[in-house]
């Protein structure tokens, strides 16, 4: 009965917290530039408004266009089950379970390729290509960034791996999660959530066909990979295992904000990077992962 | 009934299908089904009791007598042979029909059984000399499958490419088994761990069954064969063939000593091969050649698992061994499922439209929708996405990897690039697939081929859902696999028995099973949300055009450009480009064709100059008695100097 309570509540604040951190990037963004900006809840608003409306369907689309989004959706929201909250802990923590995190975003990342692909436009498979490429050099930054961990802790469940202190890697383990996080979510500089309908884009350009409750669900979702990623990176690098439960939760929800307002800050301060660069972020990224891993590696007994 | 009455039944029903095949289709099929159930029910006894099965003839056969043993080890290779031949043959009953194919039907039916048979010999038999006998007959079964449609060049050279590769692994075989029997006295096998002496022979088997099982840089004959085959050939080859060297590798790598060496040499062919294998598929345009070196990369995932065990067995038996091989075996089985699958649709897709290139279809879902679904599921499948079987044993040969990493024995932190190799893998592999599923049955048909392509029949659909079946059911229970699994994995070291999991597989079921039944309840749920709320059709956007083509759409090539740019250097990809020129261009083009770089950049230059020294030889050799004098003399000379100066 318990579990299904915790499961109800962590569920209820995924769907409801994840759309606040986009509001709180669009507004960190409007205030460096000297303007009022959206409202914070603005994203609640569109979801809210998007449900409502009705779909067009390219002439072309398969079922598999509006099931492809749900799955994304499902995949996301149960990678974010997966994740130990911190202080209130895993719902269900397992060895291994961090590698199913990982997985499941790819599965979310799969779906995302087959519904873009689905209308025939180029612009929708220019995007899915660059989403699928970039995600290798990614996903190699991310399981070297969990391979530390695991080296670190000698653990492969996430709830163990996240609760000590990082060891002498943490900066750069925070840099290139920090780096993974951006790519992942498609922001500045390797995507410019802002423009729609440009060749340069990747993940925005993937939904340009999509409307209606399918946009709404994949806007929520790209929230909630957003509110997952930016969990992952504290909590892998505070020590909020050793904090006391209220100072943990408030170190949680501080790194967590800090973050997304340094998304913001980045996304103010920052031009978005020529395409054939981006591969080189990426490996940038990949090599911080794996000093950090190398840091774990000689740093002896851990925590 | 014991499993060896069974296992006899099966024989000789298939042995009466090489006999009956070529005259009566549906009777062959009902020897086929009955030999494969028969085969399926011995090894499955096997399986849940864990008693092996064993038998020595009292006559002899070719002067030793028969030994036929069925393991855990065995045993889980047989069920893999007897549900994989036993599908395909269904599936061929339609797809090799004797109305399409009336000249090669026939043989391909008396063929089917005697591969079926030669590999059912392979995993059974216990004595070397027998062993290469089966191996042997096996090979050359396959070789007349895949030439079934002979009448097409590409496809006798597909086959003598093989023949010729599978040859020269079977030479070292026969080097093996004879080094073998001349040390141990006698052609029986079976476990020799404590015989140090036999360490070296190690080299010779890994090279025999890795030309098998297409071991990276030893699998130049498999994309060919597997792409020019029938497709129930491609099926029942890259489901079964290339695991019978697997089966080899893990067999005697159990039960010869093995050094330490073998296994780092295991475990980095694997990751290599895994990465390289998925980056040659992702920049294929034949759809059947990505899937064949697809292949490649997951028999590397398979041969990371088993290096990883070898590393165990070499430290004491660390349980971390276990695990990686644990899930290689898994594998072994989930490799079987969904690329068979996989196969058996592109089967359908070329069944339907006559083409394999990827860049003359497109929009095929609208026709074959049952297809377009089954291959979308084999794709997520072997990209080893939860919630199919794919994950599962991917999961298991990672947990063994950051096991192993985790334990901190200095030598074993190298297993750290293997697992970001591996990661890597498993992100071009869904790039892979992505590509491949989406461009074949997504979008509008590229040609008129495509536009009038149409559903595969009965049995055809019927076959592929089954093993779509078995994705699912191990994917979602994976717990129900473990013992089974661990009979196999105890076949190859006792010292690793135990029937309980040592890693949580029943709560990865949990979130398996989850995750695939939120994702069915959100779909239908957004579906019907959608339907409620008014759905329209419309043209897709495309920034206001006008005058649309198909051909305006993202082709496969650009899908795979930038990922398949990463590896140029290895891909060697040419291209005959012939830009548009002038005011008004008329037409230009651009061919891309990505070579087999092993074969053409290394092999065949070797084996050219191996020719031209050979063309230079025979020089000597040209019918004047005179010269041919000369030469003997100039021989005793040297022969009576050497004598002389010999101090």
């Amino acid at each position: 009965m318990m579990t299904i309570l915790q499961i109800i509540a962590r569920l209820a604040l995924w769907l409801l917290v994840a759309p606040l951190l986009p509001g709180i990037i669009n507004k960190v963004k409007a205030w460096v530039a000297g303007r009022r900006g959206p409202p914070v809840l603005q994203l609640y608003y569109d979801l809210a408004r998007l449900w409502r409306k009705g779909v067009v369907l390219s002439t072309l689309a398969s079922p598999g266009f509006v099931i492809g989004p749900a799955v994304a959706w499902v995949a996301v929201a149960s990678a974010g089950l997966l994740l130990p909250l911190g202080p209130a802990g895993g719902l269900f923590g397992f060895r291994g379970d961090a590698l199913i995190l990982i997985y499941l975003l790819a599965l979310a990342r799969f779906c995302t390729s087959w519904a873009a692909m689905e209308t025939g436009s180029a612009f929708e498979g220019m995007g899915a290509a660059r989403e699928v490429s970039y995600a290798v050099l990614a996903e190699a930054a991310l399981i070297a960034a969990v391979l530390s961990l695991c080296i670190q802790t000698g653990s492969t469940s996430l709830v163990t791996m996240l609760s000590p202190s990082a060891s002498a890697g943490a900066v750069l383990l925070a840099a290139g999660l920090f780096t993974v996080l951006l790519a992942e979510n498609c922001r500045v500089p390797f995507d410019d959530p802002n423009t729609h309908l440009e060749l340069t884009m990747i993940h925005e350009v993937m939904v340009l066909d999509h409307s209606g409750p399918p946009l709404a669900v994949i806007l929520h979702g790209a929230a909630m990979k957003l509110m997952l990623f930016a969990l992952l990176l504290v909590e892998a690098v505070l020590p909020l295992g050793k904090l006391t439960w209220p100072t943990a939760a408030g170190a949680l929800v501080g790194g967590v904000l800090a973050s997304t307002v340094g998304i913001g800050l980045v996304e103010s301060l920052l031009a978005r990077l020529a395409f054939r660069r981006v591969p080189l972020l990426l490996t940038t990224a990949f090599l911080l992962c794996l000093f950090a891993l190398l840091i774990a590696w000689k740093g002896g007994g851990g925590a | 009934m014991t499993p060896g009455l069974l296992l006899l039944l099966a024989a000789l029903s298939l042995a009466s299908g090489i006999v009956t095949g070529p005259r009566l289709a549906r009777t062959w099929l009902a020897l086929v089904l009955a030999g494969a159930a028969g085969a399926l029910i011995s090894a499955w006894a096997v399986l849940e009791s864990g008693a092996p099965w064993e038998w020595r003839s009292g006559f002899h056969l070719g002067g030793e007598p028969l030994h036929l043993r069925l393991d855990g080890l065995s045993a889980l290779f047989l069920v893999l042979l007897s549900v994989i031949g036993g599908v395909s043959a269904v599936y061929a009953r339609q797809y090799w029909s004797d109305e399409r194919y009336p000249d090669s039907a026939p043989a391909g039916r008396a063929w089917w059984c005697g591969l079926m048979l030669s590999m059912g010999g392979v995993v059974l038999c216990s004595n070397g000399l027998h062993f290469l006998i089966a191996w042997e007959l096996f090979t050359l079964c396959a070789f007349f499958l895949i030439t079934l449609d002979r009448r097409r060049r590409e496809v006798r050279a597909a086959g003598w490419l093989y023949l010729a590769a599978s040859h020269a692994g079977t030479i070292c075989l026969f080097a093996f088994f004879g080094m073998l029997a001349a040390r141990t006295g006698g052609w029986d096998l079976g476990p020799m761990r404590d015989r140090a002496e036999l360490q070296p022979l190690c080299w010779l088997m890994l090279t025999g069954f890795g030309v098998k099982a297409g071991m990276f840089p030893l699998h130049i004959w498999l994309p060919s064969a597997h792409a020019n085959a029938p497709s129930h050939v491609s099926t029942i080859m890259s489901g079964v063939a290339i695991k019978m060297g697997i089966y080899g590798l893990v067999r005697f790598s159990g039960w010869l000593p093995m050094p330490e060496t073998a296994g780092w040499v295991i475990l980095v062919l694997g990751a290599i091969g895994a990465l390289f294998g998925i980056a040659f598929a992702l920049a294929q345009s034949d759809l059947k050649r990505l899937l064949a070196y697809c292949s490649v990369e997951n028999i590397g995932i398979i041969l990371i698992g088993l290096g990883t065990a070898l590393l165990g067995t070499a430290r004491d038996h660390a349980p971390w061994g276990r695990l990686a091989l644990a899930g290689a075996l898994l594998h072994v089985w989930n490799h079987g499922a969904f690329k068979s699958l996989l196969f058996l649709g592109a089967g359908s897709v070329l069944h339907a439209t006559g083409t394999r290139e990827m860049s003359r279809l497109g929009g095929l879902w609208r026709a074959m929708p049952w297809t377009a679904s089954l291959f979308g599921l084999g794709a997520v499948a072997v990209s080893g996405l939860p919630p199919l079987n794919g994950f599962v044993s991917e999961w298991l040969v990672y947990l063994g990897l950051f096991d192993a990493a985790s334990s901190r024995a200095a030598s074993v932190g190298a297993v750290m690039p293997a697992i970001v190799m591996l990661a890597m893998t498993g992100a071009l592999a869904l790039a892979c697939f992505a590509k491949a599923s989406t461009i074949v049955f997504l979008g509008a048909c590229r040609t008129q081929a495509a536009a009038q392509a149409h559903e595969c029949g009965t049995l055809m659909r019927g076959s592929m859902l089954a093993l779509a079946g078995a994705c699912l059911v191990i994917g979602l229970g994976p717990v129900l696999f473990w013992p089974p699994i661990s009979r196999a994995v105890e076949a190859w070291s006792p010292a690793w028995a135990s029937t309980v999991p040592p890693v949580p597989l029943a709560k990865l079921g949990l979130v398996q099973v989850t995750v695939a039944l939120a994702a069915c309840a959100v779909a239908s749920w957004l579906w019907r949300k959608s339907r409620a709320n008014g759905l329209r059709r419309g043209l897709t956007w495309d920034c206001g055009y006008a005058g649309p083509t198909v051909r305006m759409q993202y082709t496969g090539g650009s899908f795979a450009s930038i990922a398949a740019g990463w590896f140029a250097w290895l891909l060697q990809p040419q291209r005959v480009l012939r830009r548009p020129r002038g005011l008004l261009p008329t037409d230009a083009t651009c061919i891309e064709r990505v070579p087999e770089t092993i074969l053409e950049r290394v092999l065949t230059p070797l084996s050219q100059i191996v020719m031209r020294a050979s063309a230079a030889t025979r020089r000597l050799q040209h019918g004047r008695l005179s010269a041919y004098i000369l030469y003997v003399l100039a021989g005793l000379i040297a022969m009576s100097l050497c004598v002389v100066l010999r101090p």
